[in-house]
């Protein structure tokens, strides 16, 4: 049986633990996993035998499989131009972790775009539940959000702390230069205003339109098919490679006329 | 000279096909006895003789007039050429007789229009000729017959496949009547597109035809007064190879087309294309 994937299993195990840090003020925290990928996911076999296949590192040169031990890192400087670095050197500048998250401002939570966010993360208490639920009701009651800067793993991110169904994450955020700002696009430089009786019709669709957010409302259907296909192999049954007949047979006619029209205007 | 009904038949040991050893005699023979499921695809038709007078092994020459010895008896088919403005009396072969008297001009491959002799630019039958280029070869053919047949499918069109008795395919859609040549062609040139946007081998241009390992989907022989091997024709290669309907189970990557030859034909019971006269399709037009 596939593994059920309906609700995301309980995370015990954390990623990080350290301290939400406030001027002097310290709260002890810990950091698991908040979001799961439920993509399913395939090992590749040898059709022939069945047994899985394996990457090696090669060298492009010789094709002989080179060990961890004789491998660098280079940076390709112009083609084929590379400075050589051991990991040692590399090493030297990584930012180490200070096992804090600091947070040096407050925001309205409302007011950060979500372009930049990142990655989120659950933060429980690491062994002092007061300071975690002062801060809590206090972030809750003024509809705030703490940003900081954080080191997690070997990389440091401008991050955020904030409220979220009674408990306080931690929301790694982008680099404002790792976000592509749309007016340097010509495409959108050269965007003409809208005629004012066309913004009336596209306002009165969309107000129409107009709803409550609820995610629950979007399934992933690739993936339950995914999982009834494996399903149906466990349990013995041949699988039919199927594409709705009618759509495969409209997108077939559609690209034939389209094809027969570009050869009438030869 | 002896006679076959109203034929006065001539050099019957005269050998046609050396490798094989074949004589005219069994040339005619093959031909009177193949007349019942050839026949129907001659009658009405233009018919373009391909004539070996000293056997495949010596040039032979393409025939579409008349020779001046056709017997009174042939029915002909006059029509003037725009390009040459000629008359060209085209043979119809719409009886055994006739068909004999053609095995006896040594007529070795018979070639028929896609359209009928009394409404020459009025298509009746929309063909795929898929032809590989070396190192292409059946297998790759088969390949894109298939794929070819999907497409078709997904249109909702049925095509019916024979061997073109040389290294390549043919597929031939029956067509509604009300068709023109140039609507055909474009459509038969537009799949070939559609095919070789997906396959790489697949080459849809005739500039591209001769390209090492590439399989052509010509769409070129959609045209008045130009032809195809007529089904059950014998063609003049070493084997003896007849241009054989066949059944799509037959289409498989071992498929070799000097198995429907002179002496296989004649004995396959089934007809792989019955009905094909009353399966008229409609095909997607500009």
């Amino acid at each position: 049986m596939p593994k059920d994937t309906s609700a995301p299993r309980i995370p015990h195990r954390p990623i990080w633990t350290g301290s939400i840090s406030i001027g002097l003020v310290n709260v002890p925290v810990k950091l698991l996993t908040m979001v799961r990928d439920h993509s399913v996911s395939f090992r590749l076999l040898h059709r022939a035998d069945g047994q899985p296949i394996q990457y090696q590192r090669v060298c492009t040169r010789d094709n002989q499989v080179v060990p961890w031990e004789e491998i660098v890192r280079g940076y390709e400087v112009r083609k084929d131009e590379f400075v050589v670095f051991e990991n040692e050197e590399l090493d030297v500048v990584k930012p180490e972790s200070d096992k804090r998250i600091r947070l040096e401002k407050f925001v309205y939570s409302l007011s950060i775009d979500p372009v930049f966010f990142n990655k989120s993360y659950l933060l429980v208490p690491d062994r002092s539940e007061e300071a975690y639920s002062l801060l809590l009701a206090a972030f809750r009651k003024m509809g705030r959000a703490g940003v900081g800067m954080v080191t997690l793993r070997t990389k440091e991110y401008p991050a955020l702390v904030r409220e979220y169904h009674e408990a306080l994450i931690l929301t790694t955020l982008h680099y404002a230069d790792e976000i592509v700002n749309p007016p340097d696009l010509e495409e959108i430089q050269k965007l003409a205003e809208p005629a004012e009786k066309e913004l009336g019709l596209a306002e009165k669709i969309i107000g129409d339109l107009t709803g409550e957010f609820d995610i629950t409302e979007f399934q992933d259907t690739y993936r339950e098919r995914l999982n009834d296909l494996i399903q149906k192999k466990m349990e013995g049954k041949t699988v039919t490679i199927e594409k709705p007949a009618a759509e495969e047979a409209r997108e077939l006619m559609d690209a034939l006329q389209e094809t027969l029209a570009r050869l009438e205007h030869k | 000279m002896s006679r076959i009904g109203r034929v006065e038949v001539s050099n019957l040991d005269k050998v046609m096909f050396p490798g094989m050893g074949l004589t005219k005699k069994e040339i005619i023979e093959y031909y009177i006895r193949i007349a019942p499921r050839m026949l129907p695809w001659l009658e009405g038709r233009p018919v373009v003789l391909n004539r070996f007078p000293d056997g495949i092994t010596r040039p032979g020459f393409f025939e579409k007039d008349a020779p001046k010895e056709t017997p009174d008896w042939v029915t002909l088919s006059v029509h003037r050429s725009e390009t040459v403005g000629k008359v060209v009396h085209y043979i119809v072969c719409d009886s055994p007789d006739t068909l004999i008297w053609l095995a006896n001009l040594a007529a070795i491959e018979l070639n028929i229009t896609l359209s009928p002799a009394g409404d020459p630019e009025k298509p009746d039958f929309a063909l795929f000729d898929i032809d590989p280029e070396p190192p292409a070869a059946m297998k790759e053919t088969v390949e894109v017959t298939r794929a070819l047949f999907e497409v078709l499918e997904g249109l909702g069109i049925r095509g019916y496949v024979k061997t073109s008795g040389k290294k390549g395919l043919h597929v031939v859609v029956p067509l509604k009547p009300g068709y023109t040549f140039r609507q055909v062609r474009n459509f038969v040139h537009a799949t070939g597109i559609l095919l070789a946007r997906e396959r790489e081998m697949v080459v849809s241009e005739f500039p591209r035809s001769r390209d090492p390992g590439t399989v052509f989907v010509d769409y070129l022989q959609n045209s008045s007064w130009k032809t195809m091997a007529c089904p059950y024709s014998l063609r003049p290669v070493p084997a003896a190879a007849v241009s054989c309907p066949l059944s799509r189970e037959e289409v498989t990557p071992s498929l070799k087309p000097e198995d429907f030859n002179i002496v296989t034909v004649i004995s396959r019971t089934k007809d792989p294309w019955m009905g094909i006269f009353d399966d008229l399709q409609g095909i997607p037009v500009k």
